[in-house]
């Protein structure tokens, strides 16, 4: 019991500490720096394309590397390869279990996997005349929430069970296992190039991992409720999380420690995903209650809001060209804004 | 949450005690560069330069052309 207390106490002295020392490194703020900057214009977007053939709530969506090609997953069991310049859908691979909660395109473009109240990420063939099941990544002990594909041979999953895993698909097995949140993980993101990743979890904590080492590098709070969404921000320096607090926030990697947060007064509906434009100055991030809002990261406004869904935006998503942001909803359609 | 074992606890100040260590930068240094980065990045993004977007692959290239 005596050894309990006594770590307790080391870890809160451990945290205090860490706090003094992101104190010290803010010399400046956001606000400070950017004073400078002109606002960005007023984003007005149209619908492009409205994607209709999922017949229940999306859960999930992912681009492909090649911009034109997109996953999604609706808990009606199906996991829908589009083409989203002509709208048609290329492929419709049938789940094995319907409580889908994330898909993911490998960067090749060979493979997609789903994942959720399973426990498992399941990775599929693209390429083979009839879509194949590849693998069954089991051994989680909770939901899978997100996962991202590496490449064709290594995927990183996220999980209810509070861990992140590091996947080798040939074999089936975790070749690592990220153990730190205390709560459910929600999302990952990786970094831009691919040694480091970002977690969002229950525990209302954004943690940076190594990928190789599998050690935690550093633990961001503020949040004061789940982190549901979570993104790098394309210079590979910061990081950008959405949560039910209904607030976005923005770490700075280098200095440790949160930025500016992204609020207004009358927003009070969760976040639930959020993508960033190429080169960070625009976040769209999806609410509960049903918009999609645009926010200037640098000056902390709202500069657009995307409406025409019927339900929470679940999914949000910028290709690499950055040439759109696709959203996806629990009204079972996804559409394509420029 | 539940509450952590022994070994998970471990695990924390263990983590916590790395997690210290790393060098802080001063955000006097990357935030500004931070904001120099998005703005130089500002021209290749095609929802802030409209030029970029000319090429737009949802737009219908028009059927008319002027003669």
């Amino acid at each position: 019991m005596g050894e309990m207390d006594q770590m307790k106490k080391e870890a809160e002295g451990l945290k205090s500490q860490i706090e003094a020392a992101r104190k010290a490194a803010a010399d400046t703020t956001l606000a400070d720096a950017a004073s400078g900057v002109a606002p960005a214009p007023r984003v007005q977007l149209k619908t492009r394309k409205t994607l209709k053939g999922h017949l229940a709530k999306i859960y999930a969506m992912h681009w492909a590397t090649d911009c034109r090609l997109m996953v999604s997953a609706s808990q009606d069991g199906k996991l829908i390869i589009w083409d989203a310049f002509s709208g048609n859908k290329i492929n419709a691979v049938p789940l094995k279990s319907s409580w889908v909660m994330t898909c993911a395109y490998a960067p090749s473009g060979n493979l997609v996997a789903s994942g959720g109240l399973d426990n498992m990420c399941t990775v599929y063939n693209l390429k083979t005349p009839v879509v194949k099941t590849v693998k069954e990544l089991d051994a989680h002990t909770g939901y899978l929430s997100c996962a991202r594909f590496l490449s064709d041979t290594e995927i990183l999953t996220a999980s209810g069970d509070t861990t992140c895993a590091l996947w080798d698909i040939e074999t089936g097995k975790q070749k690592t296992v990220f153990l730190n949140h205390v709560g459910d993980c929600m999302c990952l993101a990786l970094s831009p190039d691919m040694n480091m990743f970002i977690s969002g979890a229950c525990d209302s904590l954004a943690k940076l991992w190594d990928i190789r080492d599998g050690t935690c590098k550093q633990t961001f709070q503020g949040h004061t409720s789940d982190i549901n969404a979570i993104s790098f921000f394309p210079s590979g320096n910061a990081v950008v999380t959405g949560s039910d607090d209904c607030t976005c926030k923005m770490y700075d990697l280098r200095s440790d420690q949160e930025v500016i947060s992204y609020q207004d007064a009358q927003l009070n509906s969760g976040v639930t995903s959020l993508a960033l434009s190429v080169s960070g100055r625009l976040i769209f991030a999806g609410y509960d209650d049903f918009n999609c809002n645009i926010w200037d990261s640098l000056k902390g406004e709202k500069v657009g809001v995307l409406s025409g869904h019927d339900n929470r935006v679940s999914c949000t998503g910028v290709p690499q060209d950055g040439m759109c942001v696709c959203t996806g909803s629990w009204d079972s359609f996804l559409k394509i804004w420029n | 949450m539940d509450e952590l074992d022994e070994t998970q606890m471990k695990n924390q100040v263990e983590s916590l005690k790395y997690q210290h260590q790393i060098t802080r930068e001063k955000t006097s240094v990357t935030i500004p560069e931070l904001v120099k980065w998005v703005e130089e990045t500002m021209t290749e993004d095609p929802f802030l330069n409209s030029e970029l977007m000319k090429d737009n692959p949802w737009v219908e290239t028009g059927k008319c052309v002027v003669l």
